[in-house]
C-alpha cells in the first residue's frame, strides 16, 4: 500500500520542480494563504489522475498483486499524506516570505480540499478518460469564483442559519465541520470502492 | 496441483460479443497456446484469468484459488505480458522497476539485471522511445523477475520481427527446462506454437472448440483430398468443413480414423496445419 503511495513521487519527479515555484507565485501575488494551501494540495494528488484515467495504468495496477481495495484506498490516503506534506512546504515558503498566516488557515483549506476530493474521486471513476481533468479543472475554478456569491447570498437570505451558527460555539463548529467533513470523505472513498470493484478493464 | 488454471462454465456477455460457456484447465509443466482470430475471445478469457474482468457466470481458479479470497496470493505468482504497453510511458525502465518491484514480496533484482543486460535494454530512457520489439523485452524482463509459476502473455509476438519472435520462443524453452513452470500465451500466428506449445486451446467466436496436447491434434485433424463422388450423407458426417471445387473436394476431419475406414485408399490423407483448422472451422461449428 505504501508502494502504491510512493509510486506517486516516482511518476511526478518532473511535476514536483513545478510545485515550488507555483507555490512561490502564489505567495508572491500575495493571494490569500488558504488558497496556496489549497492549490498545494491539490498538486500531487490530482497530477496522479492524469496518469490513472488511463487504461493501462489500470490494468498494470490491477494485474500486480494488489487489490481493487488497496489501490482506491491509496489514492484516498494518499491524497491525506501529500496534503500535510504539501502544508508542511507550504508554511515553510511562507514562513521564509514573512507572509503571516494561522492554523485556520491551515484548518479551512484542507477542509476544503477533503471537500473537493470527496467530490471529485469518485466522478474519476464514472467519467471517461481524457475528459476528466478538463472537468477537475473546470469545477475548480468555478467553485473558486462561485464561493464568495454562494457566501453573500447566505449571508443575505439565510439568516437563521448564520444566526445558529454564530451561537455555536467555536470548539463545537470546529469539531462539527470536522467530522462532516470526515464523514463525507469516508462516505465518497466507500463509494469509490465500490465503483471501482465493478469497473472492467 | 495439476491443472494451474481452471475455468468452469463462464460466461461473459458483451454488446454484440460474448464469450459463452467455456470449459477448459491450463496444465502445471506445460506451454498452452491459446488461438482463434482477431475477436474470437481470446483477450476477454486472458482478462478474465487476470481477474481484469468479471465472468457474469462461471469460475475461474488459478493455483487452485479463487480470486475473491487469494487475489493478492494469486498475483504473487503470475507473470503478465499485454499486447501493448502498460507501463507508464514517460517513465524510464529503472523508475518502472522502483514501482513494480516492491509490488512483489519475490521480487530479485539480480535476475532483472540478467535480463535487461541480455536483452540490452537500457535503464535510463523513457519507454515510449522503445521500438515494439524493445517494449516487449522490457515487458518480459519485468514478467520474469519475480520467479513467476505462470506466466500469462496475451499477443507476445504480434507486431515482432521475425528473428525476435524466435528468440522469444526460445527463451520461453529455456524457462520450462525447471519443469515448475507454466506458460499460457495467445496468439494469431500460429506458426509460434509449433515450435513450444505442448497445448493448443483453440476458441472461436466466443466457443472453446477444443483444447488438446499438440500430438492429439495433429493425430486427430486432417486435411482429405478426393473426386466429388465418394460425398454422400453418410461419407460427409465425419468431415467438420467440406471445400467443394470442380475437380474434387478437400475438407477436414477431427477424426483421421473414422475418414482412413471409410475411405481407405481413395482418398489422399495429409496433415492439417493449425492454420488449416483455423481456416476450416471458421467456415463454422456445425457438421456440414
Amino acid at each position: 500500500m505504501f508502494n502504491l503511495i510512493r509510486r506517486d513521487v516516482i511518476l511526478q519527479k518532473r511535476q514536483l520542480l513545478f510545485f515550488i515555484p507555483v507555490i512561490l507565485v502564489f505567495i508572491i501575488a500575495g493571494a490569500p494563504p488558504i488558497l496556496t494551501f489549497l492549490v498545494a494540495s491539490i498538486f500531487i494528488p490530482f497530477n496522479t489522475y492524469a496518469y490513472d484515467e488511463k487504461v493501462e495504468t489500470n490494468i498494470l495496477l490491477n494485474s500486480l498483486p494488489y487489490t481493487r481495495k488497496e489501490i482506491i484506498a491509496s489514492r484516498y490516503l494518499g491524497a491525506i499524506v501529500y496534503m500535510i506534506l504539501a502544508i508542511c512546504v507550504t508554511s515553510l515558503a511562507l514562513f521564509v516570505f514573512d507572509t503571516p498566516f494561522t492554523m485556520t488557515d491551515i484548518g479551512i483549506s484542507s477542509g476544503l480540499f477533503l471537500l473537493f476530493s470527496a467530490l471529485t474521486f469518485p466522478l474519476f471513476q464514472i467519467l471517461k478518460p481524457g475528459y476528466i481533468t478538463t472537468v477537475v479543472l473546470i469545477s475548480f475554478i468555478l467553485l473558486t469564483f462561485l464561493t464568495r456569491p454562494v457566501g453573500l447570498f447566505v449571508t443575505e437570505h439565510l439568516t437563521g442559519i448564520i444566526d445558529l451558527i454564530i451561537n455555536l460555539s467555536v470548539a463545537i463548529l470546529y469539531t462539527g465541520a470536522t467530522l462532516i467533513t470526515m464523514g463525507i470523505y469516508l462516505t465518497s472513498w466507500g463509494i469509490t470502492t465500490v465503483i471501482y470493484q465493478r469497473k472492467a478493464f | 496441483m495439476e491443472n494451474v488454471i481452471e475455468i468452469k462454465n463462464v460466461t461473459k456477455r458483451f454488446k454484440g460479443f460474448s464469450v459463452e460457456n467455456i470449459n477448459f484447465h491450463v496444465k502445471q509443466g506445460f506451454v498452452t497456446g491459446f488461438i482463434g482470430a482477431n475477436g474470437a475471445g481470446k483477450s476477454t478469457t486472458i482478462k478474465m484469468i487476470m481477474n481484469l474482468l468479471k465472468p457474469d457466470s462461471g469460475e475461474v481458479k488459478v493455483f487452485g484459488l479463487d480470486y475473491k479470497t487469494h487475489e493478492k496470493e494469486i498475483k504473487e505468482r503470475i507473470g503478465f505480458v499485454y499486447d501493448g504497453n502498460v507501463f507508464f510511458e514517460g517513465l524510464n525502465l529503472k523508475d518502472i522497476k522502483r514501482i513494480v518491484a516492491p509490488a512483489y514480496k519475490n521480487w530479485d533484482d539480480a535476475i532483472f539485471h540478467q535480463y535487461v543486460d541480455q536483452f540490452e535494454l537500457p535503464l535510463n530512457k523513457a519507454v515510449k522511445t522503445f521500438s515494439k520489439g524493445m517494449q516487449m523485452k522490457a515487458s518480459l524482463a519485468i514478467a520474469l523477475s519475480h520467479h513467476a509459476e505462470l506466466i500469462i502473455m496475451d499477443e507476445p509476438t504480434a507486431g515482432l520481427d521475425p528473428i525476435f519472435r524466435r528468440e522469444l520462443l526460445d527463451l520461453l524453452q529455456e524457462l520450462m527446462i525447471d519443469g515448475k513452470r507454466t506458460i499460457f500465451f495467445s496468439t494469431h500466428i500460429t506458426s509460434d506454437l509449433d515450435r513450444i506449445a505442448d497445448y493448443i486451446a483453440f476458441i472461436q467466436s466466443g466457443e472453446l472448440v477444443f483444447n488438446q496436447t499438440i500430438h492429439d491434434v495433429v493425430e486427430n485433424y486432417v486435411i482429405v483430398k478426393g473426386g466429388l463422388d465418394l460425398l454422400d450423407r453418410d461419407t460427409e458426417k465425419d468431415f467438420i468443413h467440406i471445400h467443394r471445387a470442380s475437380t474434387g473436394f478437400e475438407a477436414l476431419t477431427d477424426n483421421s480414423g473414422a475418414v482412413q475406414a471409410t475411405f481407405g485408399d481413395n482418398v489422399i490423407i495429409e496433415r492439417a496445419s493449425l492454420e488449416d483448422i483455423m481456416y476450416y472451422l471458421k467456415g463454422g461449428l456445425s457438421h456440414v
